[in-house]
């Protein structure tokens, strides 16, 4: 059926010869106009300025000064280099060239140009009249220069509006100071100073990279822009075709009831969009190597490298989840918007959101060992230059594709749910929730929220590290976003505090069970830490100890008691354990996932991407502590022992830092031991219900229970 | 007629939610049963909540309460079963101005998921039927109105389900056109097609119908035969009958403090139709 669907939605695409002509012939033919036509604007420039004849004025107290050396620059040779002073010789006035010395010297060499010089009374309205490119002033030092009384000035003043007048500063400034270096050595040689070029030092400049790297590095950090290009143009007619134009001719609702499932029209719409967006991209390049064989364009020699076949083989494996996330984007939007004026609207920001970091490649100082492969799009414009120059890693490389993949495949889920979505039907403006609002709403927007945290508790941590210092920082995050925030989000949706902090009496057993736990369970982080650090992700020793000394220096014991155990285990436990947690359970539609996004925000927040895996750990450790006891105050103790363990028996001396890190294998098997122990110790709360406290929102309270089932429906949110 | 009705429908809920109007119950508990070689029809008013329901049995909304099923599919649990056992026609339903006739009728039989192998001849059997041979090549955007009819009358058709539903089919179309759309709806009926009919032209209704359905505000008022309505009210004349059900609910609506409303009693004499 979605092959049958497939077909269907790329005939309908070749039928419509608008999208066949800009997605596909139109680059086609632009690209390479645009190829050649910068070409020959370049050149036509260059000869262009060449072949000006500047026309200069020279005046001011010491214009005969001037004027000597003006035409001393102008009797400079084009093309000839610098006039330099050979060895002993003791060169005359500045207007003389010197020998020249090719090859060991300096390679600029003067630029041609020709100038004429102007008597005229009134000069500097004249440049000003456009009538003049430059002005030459010789005058005497005014206090202004900051120079001793009496030294002779030239100063040349131009108009940086025009080409020309820019121009010819430009090129006259350099003849100047090429003149004005050969005066300086002839006076010195006056003065006696033997000049000799063996004592200068020579300026050189090797590149060392091989022609391939220098070329895939340039040419890695463009494929991926140039196909995030190609792919917006082309699959975004094809895209805003898709939905929103079947919403607009009405016949998305005949589509919608037939027996297909929404998933299968996603796809096929999907593949269409790769399809075309793919195609695109492959003429294109055949058709620039074709103008490129045909001696009709040429590439810049930096942009010559060999490819072999495995090579491309994986760039294009790299390139398809690349090219997945952008049609599935541009899917998504055409669901949500209601016509194809609102696509419009909301298409430029989507393009910038996926130009910007396809262009990642081209930060200085990135590689693609680093935490840029877990961005989408930029992990991607890093991998594949990396593999381009011959750099490609196994697993970063498809750490890369993974989380571009992993985003491609959330948008199609979005998509396919805005295809459940009734407003695509009807003219309907809201949903219950939306109605509703208050604890309704809260669910939906609980991420939102914490995204928002995030970026304060970032940016504050970035702009006001110095002013807070160590112990305002931890305040402020924990007492002011943890804390704060969670209050802000219990007032302003109303929330019930009592079940969504989980404010329950928990059994008895769930105090042991999280004394024994909380140990067991950091061991057992350590080893997974040594697991993940070993096999997958090797963090630099470096960035480790910076870690640990920027944490704990300068930190008396009561304050790692108090700032880093129990203020964190009760606060970020309201936070995270708390709103996040139970506002997410209401929105996911399994808790385990609730549990894997309220574990990942967490380890977000602990902003060093080296540390997302341990607190990632803890995170959901904690969660199931919370479901499982119904309770947050197990959880609450948990954390605080475990901070407390982590950090003061290092910091008292009671534990070496290498202790920490060679834990004996037995140890695991203990914290294996306890861990079971805490988990069968740990039970419900008396009158718990099973399995959601929290329950879902309102909608459950139907006659019917249809709830229950539109899982498995068309149900959308 | 069999006994076991194709379509069930029980205490159907949907509610709106708007800015300006606040919450709306489109549809607020209708109850009914329709079975093979039956027309059903939901008379009412523009908005009274006729499309709203058969879009919840096409599954293109979800029911806010009650139960819809087709062929003993549920509607919100099995939506894609329900989908192949339908088709669904209505004014709001376009056809791809791109595709030829055939190729329209092509498509809508694959993927409601029509035997692969079947689907060349019943196609021709499709075009034979509805009379498009002569235009069956033609793109569907340059065809008029009528051949357009009829184009989507064969795709709706074209999987050969066994419950249609006809949403206002005869909105816009001139008297011919009307006139073919009843035939070939009678045809269907001769075939043993469960068919549910939705409009607000009362003599559509009177001339095809077996049962007729009265919407308003939601809810159904009356539902029976024609002579059961005529009977019941005492009109002769079913528009007169469709006003005296109207005007006994808006009777009884501004009284509805006093107790439960009696305007549902014609409903409830015999809602699922169970009587041969």
């Amino acid at each position: 059926m979605i092959g049958t669907l497939f077909r269907h939605e790329v005939r309908m695409l070749f039928r419509d010869r608008r999208t066949v002509l800009i997605a596909v012939v139109a680059p086609l033919v632009l690209f390479p106009l645009f190829i050649l036509a910068s070409n020959w604007v370049e050149a036509r420039e260059s000869t262009r300025l060449e072949s000006q004849t500047y026309e200069i004025a020279v005046t001011g107290p010491r214009a005969a000064w001037a004027e000597e050396i003006v035409d001393a620059a102008h009797a400079l040779e084009a093309g000839a280099p610098e006039p330099s002073v050979a060895d002993g010789d003791p060169a005359g006035p500045a207007a003389r060239t010197g020998e020249v010395d090719r090859g060991s010297d300096e390679e600029e060499t003067i630029a041609p140009a020709a100038f004429l010089r102007l008597s005229a009374p009134a000069p500097d309205s004249l440049l000003a009249a456009g009538a003049l490119h430059v002005v030459v002033v010789g005058r005497e030092a005014v206090p202004d220069d900051s120079l001793a009384p009496g030294t002779a000035v030239l100063e040349l003043r131009y108009r940086a509006d025009s080409d020309f007048s820019r121009n010819a500063r430009e090129r006259l400034q350099e003849r100047i100071l090429a003149v004005r270096s050969a005066m300086r050595d002839s006076v010195f040689l006056g003065a006696g100073f033997p000049v000799r070029l063996g004592e200068v030092a020579v300026f050189e400049a090797e590149n060392l990279a091989g022609e391939g790297r220098e070329g895939g590095s340039l040419l890695g950090g463009l494929l991926v822009p140039f196909l995030i290009l190609l792919m917006l143009s082309g699959g975004s007619i094809v895209a805003a075709d898709s939905i929103s134009g079947e919403k607009e001719r009405g016949t998305l609702e005949t589509l919608l009831t037939t027996a297909t499932s929404r998933r299968d029209i996603v796809f096929a719409k999907l593949g269409a969009i790769m399809a075309v967006g793919l195609a695109a991209g492959v003429i294109n390049v055949v058709n620039v190597g074709v103008y490129i064989g045909l001696g009709v364009l040429d590439l810049p020699d930096n942009l010559r490298i060999a490819v072999g076949i495995d090579t491309l083989l994986v760039l294009l494996l790299m390139v398809l989840p690349l090219v997945a996330m952008v049609a599935a984007a541009l899917l998504l939007l055409s669901g949500l918007a209601n016509s194809y004026k609102e696509y419009q609207i909301y298409f430029l920001p989507l393009f910038l959101v996926f130009l910007l970091p396809s262009f990642a490649a081209f930060l200085p100082g990135i590689e693609l060992r680093s935490a840029i492969v877990l961005v989408p799009v930029a992990g991607i414009s890093v991998a594949t230059r990396a593999l381009l120059m011959g750099e490609g890693h196994l697993l970063w490389g498809a750490a890369a594709l993974a989380s571009t993949g992993a985003a491609a495949w959330l948008l199609l889920r979005r998509t396919e749910a805005a295809l459940s979505n009734e407003r695509l039907i009807t003219s309907v403006e809201m949903d219950e929730a939306e109605f509703r609002g208050g604890a309704a709403l809260f669910p939906r927007h609980v991420l939102r929220w914490f995204v928002g945290f995030w970026v304060l508790l970032f940016v504050t941590s970035l702009w006001f590290a110095e002013e807070l210092g160590l112990h305002g920082q931890i305040l402020f995050n924990v007492v002011g976003i943890f804390l704060g925030g969670s209050v802000l989000l219990i007032r302003r949706y109303g929330l019930d505090v009592r079940e969504t902090l989980q404010l329950h009496r928990p059994h008895w057993r769930a105090w042991p069970a999280a004394v024994v736990g909380a140990p067991s369970l950091l061991v057992l982080a350590i080893g997974l830490g040594e697991l993940v650090n070993t096999y997958l992700f090797p963090v630099p020793e470096s960035m480790l100890e910076a870690f640990g000394r920027s944490l704990t220096e300068g930190l008396a014991t009561w304050e790692f008691v108090l700032l880093l155990s129990l203020l964190p285990g009760i606060l970020e436990e309201v936070a995270f354990r708390g709103v996040l947690l139970s506002g997410l359970r209401k929105q996911m539609r399994r808790t385990w996932m609730a549990v894997a996004v309220s574990a990942l925000v967490f380890g977000v927040f602990h902003v060093s991407l080296f540390r997302i895996i341990p607190t990632g750990f803890l995170g959901v450790v904690l969660a199931l502590v919370v479901l499982r006891t119904g309770s947050i105050f197990p959880a609450m103790l948990w954390h605080f022992l475990n901070n407390f363990l982590a950090t003061v028996p290092v910091e008292q001396g009671w534990i070496s830092l290498e202790a920490t890190q060679g834990v004996p294998v037995a140890w695991y098997g203990v914290a294996l031991v306890g861990a079971a122990v805490s988990w069968l110790l740990m039970c419900p709360r008396p009158g718990q219900l099973e399995p959601a406290p929290g329950g879902r929102p309102a909608r459950t309270a139907t006659p019917t229970g249809a709830p229950e089932r539109d899982r498995a429906g068309l149900a959308g949110r | 007629m069999t006994d076991q009705p194709t379509v069930l429908v029980k205490d159907l809920r949907k509610t709106f939610y708007d800015e300006s109007r606040g919450e709306v119950h489109a549809v607020d508990g209708v109850t009914f049963a329709c079975h093979p070689g039956e027309v059903f029809g939901l008379l009412g008013a523009n908005g009274a909540g006729k499309t709203t329901t058969l879009r919840m049995l096409s599954t293109v909304l979800r029911p806010t309460g009650g139960t819809a099923t087709l062929m003993g599919r549920d509607v919100v649990g099995e939506p894609a079963a329900v989908r192949r056992s339908l088709g669904f026609y209505s004014a709001s339903t376009a056809l791809y101005p791109r595709l030829t006739a055939r190729e329209t009728i092509e498509f809508f039989t694959r993927i409601n998921g029509y035997p692969g192998d079947l689907v060349p001849a019943r196609v021709d059997d499709l075009v034979r039927r509805f009379g498009i041979a002569e235009y069956e090549n033609g793109r569907v955007g340059k065809l008029s109105s009528g051949m357009k009819q009829k184009v989507s009358i064969a795709r709706t058709v074209a999987h050969d389900p066994p419950v249609l539903i006809f949403d206002e089919p005869t909105v816009g179309l001139d008297v011919m056109n009307a006139l073919e759309m009843v035939k070939v709806i009678r045809e269907l009926k001769a075939e043993g097609k469960t068919i549910l009919f939705s409009s607000h032209i009362m003599s559509e209704v009177e001339k095809l119908c077996d049962r007729i359905g009265i919407v308003h505000r939601g809810r159904l008022l009356a539902l029976g035969t024609l002579d059961e309505l005529r009977q019941e009210t005492g009109q002769h004349y079913l528009e007169d009958a469709f006003l005296d059900y109207v005007k006994r609910a808006e009777g009884i609506e501004g009284a509805a403090e006093l107790g439960p409303a009696g305007a549902l009693e014609g409903a409830e004499g015999d809602p699922l139709g169970t009587a041969p």
